[in-house]
């Protein structure tokens, strides 16, 4: 069983237990253990890059430090954690004058980045360490009538030069994953377009015609549900099918669920363990056609 | 009469995340690949270089364009000339931030990071149904570490900024 | 050792600032002067013979001459020196008025010192100067061309009209290259595949002849001879005598029986999709890519041919030319030159995957797009859907996909906008109501008419949107590409639906470049492509001798282009071959064997391939190969055992010119010694003097060929001897005559610093310098920077000894 430090972030333990709840069991019974590290700050994501790109990076350099002081590599769940903290982590060990600038301002409450671990998504620990074969395996109730359409989300694959998740321009991990639990992971257009999330609370607007455009196209292709990684392209997705159906009167329905969850309903788990009522839309109807 | 200058591209360029500015020959890669940009032409990301570019500082800081970027970083993804333009809007942002031009949004994130260490806050009601579904507890950020980094970077600038405002 | 000094005047302006006499009296004070001659000039008439007749008359066996514009002066001096068989080496040439007279003559006191002391060391220099011998080579007068395409055809013709044999490698069994699919090439807008008749007297044959490359009669050149599906595998030997080893595949069909009938293709039951025709048409095993071609007969596809399983070939073969047992062969080949025209190829577009080419039928190259143009193509000149075989009516063509891309090759390929235009030209002329739009960053139509066909496109109506694409999607509706861009001139995001999306892909080194730049010892560049020896003066040259690149193997080119690097290529190696023989003086890199061994540091670092080692008494030595060797002597440079000396700048010699060059004849002025290169950095130095920029007369100037041939203990040799101060003068890096000489200097500047600052000497006594012709100001700039300097510093002598 290999060991991660996890790094929950801010929204996720505040605002969606569903996806925490159903990460932690499903990870557990596949034999990836989680440690729960003292002091995990917030990862620095564009928000606050925005604000001050020295202070994103050192911020998030003090997560990975502590992580590297337990000697364990870092593990996110939010995609946006990992981007902020995988794009720190390698920048830092490849730029070593960035490095020197980060750990001065580190030096100050007696830090140091030293480059030691890694940080990983998830996901990628699925596909590659328990693997595809292993996740199939422990699958006892086939979904064999969902089509789910897979949205990885930006921060997942992009920068890929620096992130090295999947190939950016034509990813698999998602769909394979999906495929494993006895799904059909379908095709839609503009599968890879962000769904707008990080607009909301600037422009909610112009978030809910990007996260119109994604249900759309979704439900157009057949989806029964949009299958997510994000906490944020979950709240854009989800919340906003009731914004839309408000601001244009155009009810879509399209239950969106995070991988984990879907994951742990193949694996057994009764559904109302996994905090249901942190949809808003209702996903009762993809429950049914589980059966 | 417009000027044209290159001396704003140029403090661009010396700022973390502005350094590929001048790589930019406005194919537009970036603009047909933005998803904001097929919906509104409130936003142009080849555009914004390119005011940038030509020394419209003004326009480039006050105005709204720098704030719809929705940091999905398919631009950069595809930028031929390896313009970092997800990480060069964050550095315009960062100049305008600290000049005063903060949206509320930001303002919020700022105090959240400084009070809290984290950007959302744990409602007490969330908390207890952490612990209906067996959650382990919450642990807790360092926020007194957080201060003493945020001290040593340019945030620290922008609180006294936000303050001024206040 | 007598040596002979002997000062010109330069018609007065010498004397007007030095005092001749005082210059005089010092010199003959200097021992081993026999002989002190004054006059108006020594480089003509009565003065030069007098320098002839001195050596003739053994009065004297080594001499100084100082002259004005020395190098014109210095040519007729020595070149009429050889005439009367004096050796030239055993002179050196001063410019006494560049050196120290122009840039000096605020300070004519000092510059009489500099004046005594340059020509100290010009005569403790021609005492050690040894005779150099000069030697003739014999050399193959035959050529090898790598590369069938239009270059390597072209350079064939003219080499044979020249009057040389000339081989002609081919690696696939049709030779044509490029050309051969791309239809039609502007600016004539003729058939691509035509080339030049070669011009000699024949029946049939005229010199305005210009003629498909099968009818044109370049096969039947004599003096040609062409081996396609054949591969260069080694070469050895040296300039003027290569050795060169070739593999000829097996083709299956006996070229000479073969009439090119096609009935073994009738039978042949084989069949796979047409490479060369963009898989638009399968072929068969046996096949031929198309009629017109050489050699016009069938080749048999080994991958796939099923061989006597079948044999249905051979049974219906009228002239029984099908040997299904052919066997490849190795043919040993020995040439004089060789010239590499392996032109170039399209780039792979599957890696941008943003445009799924070889995703989406409907998303195809320019080259693919040229076969479907061909009237006597796969799809008879029309462009069509793949997906469907439908006329395509809407075509949308995207240029720069994988050039001027920092993620692939970010040069521009150049002619990919006008073979778009050529191509937008023909689909309007075919059909004016089919749409062509053209996505661009720049349009380039550099060449002579090529702006003609961007504006005869524009009043034919292509529709030319500013923008490059971000992707191509594909309409789940209409199933056709559907092209997102925007349109920079408008601001607005278009949506380009279109039955054809044609990719204008960079043009990058053909496969294999690099592994024949290896068997040949020449260099390809960061982009890949072969390097030439100078990009602005000798494109077509190699470091090596007897090596020449032209046409695409050194860069994307047009027609025109092509043709006048393939003619260029042909003239180098032609003037190389010309005589039979080379003449050189053996100013070379030569080995001490007793010294030298096993670290192999200078077969590295030598640009010119010139050093091998071999195995002798148990260990490894270097050879210097006398006809590679260019005399750099970076070789010497970084000899770490003193094991190897540049004829005419042996250590001895120059030790004995730093030593003199130290000399202080007023102990209070500080001297800074000034080691350029005889290039770039010399250049620098003189042309501060030429537009009389003046710099102190404390800096005492010494030339060697490189940069490179210097090594730290020069360095320390000349602090031991009193120099406050060294400037190192060599040319800019990216500019440096013998490739890293420059760079070398550089860095044993940088170690002599590092060794100083341990012997607690301060190191910014020593500098490197790197400039060219135009920067005398920056000279002077430098020399008044180190003199002040070492002014500063003190004198070197209380500081140590080393």
């Amino acid at each position: 069983m290999k060991s991660y430090a996890l790094f929950l972030g801010c929204t996720i333990p505040a605002r969606q237990l569903n996806y925490e709840i159903s990460a932690r069991k499903a990870l557990k019974a596949l034999g990836i253990d989680l440690v729960d590290l003292d002091g995990m700050s917030c990862c620095a994501p564009p928000p606050i890059e925005s604000v001050a790109v020295d202070a994103s990076l050192a911020v998030s350099a003090y997560n990975i430090c502590l992580a590297e002081e337990a000697g364990l590599d870092l593990l996110t769940i939010c995609s946006g954690c990992f981007q902020s903290l995988a794009r720190t982590n390698e920048l830092l060990k490849r730029n070593s004058q960035l490095r020197k600038r980060v750990n001065q301002i580190l030096s100050k409450i007696g830090k140091e980045f030293k480059g030691s671990i890694e940080v990983k998504h998830y996901l990628k620990v699925l596909h590659d360490e328990v693997g595809v074969e292993e996740v199939r395996r422990n699958v006892t109730k086939q979904l064999k009538n969902i089509k789910a359409a897979p949205f990885y989300g930006c921060h997942l694959l992009r920068p890929s030069e620096l992130l090295k998740f999947d190939d950016p321009e034509k990813p698999r991990i998602l769909d394979d994953l999906i495929e494993a639990l006895g799904a059909k992971s379908i095709d839609y257009l503009d599968k890879l377009k962000c769904c707008g999330g990080l607009l909301r609370g600037y422009d909610d607007d112009l978030a809910l015609e990007l996260a119109r455009d994604k249900v759309m196209k979704a439900s157009k292709a057949g989806a029964d549900c949009i299958v997510t990684v994000c906490p944020f392209c979950f709240i854009n997705l989800d919340l906003g099918q009731i914004q839309i159906a408000r601001k244009y009167n155009e009810n879509y329905s399209l239950p969106i669920v995070h991988y984990p969850e879907l994951l742990c309903l193949a694996m057994g788990v009764e559904a109302k363990e996994l905090s249901p009522r942190s949809h808003r839309v209702k996903i009762d109807k993809l429950l049914e056609k589980m059966v | 009469m417009i000027r044209v200058s290159a001396d704003f591209a140029k403090e661009v360029k010396k700022r973390l995340g502005g350094e590929t500015i001048t790589n930019c020959y406005q194919c537009g890669t970036c603009t047909s690949s933005c998803p904001v940009a097929r919906v509104t032409n409130r936003f142009n990301p080849r555009k914004l270089i390119v005011q940038s570019l030509r020394g419209k500082r003004d326009d480039v800081l006050t105005g709204e364009m720098i704030w719809l970027c929705c940091s999905c970083f398919n631009c950069q993804e595809r930028c031929p000339q390896r313009v970092e333009i997800a990480d060069l809007i964050y550095a315009l942002r960062n100049i305008a931030i600290s000049e005063g031009n903060v949206p509320n949004i930001y303002s919020e994130f700022v105090s959240a990071l400084y009070s809290e260490g984290k950007l959302v806050k744990v409602a007490g009601f969330t908390e207890k149904q952490r612990e209906n579904f067996g959650l382990p507890p919450l642990k807790k950020p360092d926020v007194e570490a957080i201060r003493a980094i945020l001290a040593e970077t340019s945030f620290g600038e922008v609180l006294k900024v936000l303050e001024g405002k206040e | 050792m007598k040596v002979g000094v002997f000062i010109s005047d330069c018609g007065g302006l010498v004397s007007k600032v030095l005092d001749i006499g005082d210059i005089e009296k010092y010199i003959r004070g200097i021992d081993g002067v026999k002989l002190v001659e004054v006059r108006d000039s020594f480089s003509s008439g009565e003065g030069l013979e007098r320098i002839v007749r001195a050596f003739k008359e053994r009065r004297i066996d080594r001499a100084v001459v100082t002259e004005c514009s020395p190098k014109i002066a210095e040519i007729r001096i020595l070149n009429r020196l050889k005439e009367e068989g004096v050796n030239p080496y055993l002179v050196e040439i001063v410019d006494l008025l560049g050196s120290c007279i122009l840039p000096h003559r605020s300070w004519p006191d000092k510059a009489v010192e500099k004046a005594k002391v340059t020509l100290l060391a010009a005569v403790e220099r021609a005492k050690l100067l040894e005779p150099i011998e000069s030697r003739r080579f014999p050399i193959e007068k035959s050529a090898l061309i790598i590369g069938g395409g239009l270059a390597g055809i072209n350079a064939a013709i003219e080499l044979i009209d020249t009057g040389f044999e000339v081989t002609l490698v081919e690696r696939e069994p049709f030779i044509g290259g490029l050309a051969a699919r791309m239809v039609r090439f502007f600016p004539t807008d003729d058939c691509a595949l035509c080339v030049q008749a070669p011009i000699y007297e024949l029946k049939g044959v005229t010199k305005t002849s210009r003629k498909g490359l099968y009818r044109s009669g370049v096969s039947e050149l004599p003096g040609l001879n062409i081996y396609t599906n054949s591969r260069v595998v080694s070469v050895e030997g040296e300039p003027g005598n290569f050795t060169v080893t070739i593999e000829k595949k097996p083709r299956y069909v006996d070229e000479t029986k073969c009439i090119g009938c096609g009935e073994c293709t009738k039978v042949c039951p084989v069949e796979v999709p047409d490479l060369f025709n963009a898989k638009l048409k399968s072929r068969k095993a046996i096949y031929i890519n198309a009629p017109n071609l050489y050699p016009p007969v069938y080749a048999i596809d080994e991958t796939i041919c099923k061989f006597k399983e079948c044999a249905k070939c051979v049974e219906v073969c009228p002239t029984k030319a099908i040997d299904l047992d052919q066997k490849a062969e190795t043919i040993k080949l020995r040439v004089g030159a060789i010239i590499v025209a392996t032109g170039f190829e399209e780039f792979n577009p599957e890696v941008i995957k943003e445009y799924h080419y070889g995703e989406y039928p409907d998303v195809i190259t320019q080259s693919e797009l040229a076969r479907m143009l061909d009237p006597f193509g796969p799809t008879g000149g029309i462009p069509i859907r793949p997906s469907t075989g439908e006329k395509a009516k809407k075509i949308v063509m995207i240029q720069c996909v994988g050039s001027r891309d920092r993620r692939y090759n970010r040069y521009c390929s150049g002619i990919c906008c006008m073979i778009a235009l050529k191509h937008a030209d023909m689909i309007k002329k075919l059909d004016p109501e089919s749409e062509v739009q053209i996505c661009y960053i720049d349009i380039r139509t550099t060449g002579r008419m090529h702006e003609d066909y961007y504006e005869r496109a524009r009043e034919q109506g292509v529709i030319f949107v500013k923008g490059r694409p971000t992707e191509i999607v594909l309409n789940p509706d209409s199933g056709k590409p559907v092209v997102i861009v925007e349109d920079g001139l408008t601001g607005e995001i278009l949506n380009l639906e279109a039955d054809l999306v044609v990719l204008s892909t960079a043009f990058v080194p053909s496969s294999g470049s690099k592994e024949l730049a290896e068997i040949l010892g020449i260099e390809v560049a960061e982009d890949g492509f072969f390097k030439e020896y100078n990009s602005k003066l000798r494109p077509t040259e190699t470091k090596i001798r007897g090596i020449y690149i032209c046409g695409g193997a050194t860069y994307p080119k047009d027609a025109p282009t092509t043709a006048l690097h393939a003619s260029s290529a042909a003239l180098k190696a032609g003037k190389f071959l010309r005589s039979g023989e080379i003449t050189k003086d053996l100013k070379v890199a030569v080995v001490n064997e007793e010294l030298c061994g096993d670290c192999e540091f200078c077969p590295v670092v030598c640009p010119y391939g010139a050093i091998t080692t071999v195995e002798k008494e148990g260990h490894v030595v270097a050879r210097v190969s006398e006809l590679r060797c260019e005399g750099c002597g970076i070789c010497v440079g970084t000899c770490p055992k003193n094991a190897i000396e540049l004829k005419h700048y042996t250590d001895d010699q120059i030790l004995a010119q730093i030593r003199a060059l130290a000399t202080k004849l007023d102990p209070k002025e500080p001297v800074v010694l000034a080691i350029c290169c005889a290039e770039c950095g010399h250049c620098a130095i003189e042309s501060s003097g030429i537009f009389l920029i003046e710099y102190p007369p404390n800096v005492r100037v010494m030339k060697v060929p490189c940069a490179g041939v210097l090594k730290v203990h020069h360095f320390l040799e000349a602090f031991n001897a009193g120099v406050d101060a060294i400037m190192v003068v060599g040319c800019k890096p990216e500019g440096c005559h013998y490739e890293y000489g420059s760079i070398k200097a550089a860095q044993k500047v940088a170690f002599t610093k590092t060794l100083l600052k341990a012997l607690g000497i301060e190191p910014e006594r020593i500098e490197m310098f790197q400039m060219v012709h135009i920067e005398g100001d920056r000279f002077a700039e430098a020399a008044k920077l180190m003199v002040e300097r070492a002014s500063s510093l003190g004198s070197i002598k209380e500081m140590i000894k080393i």
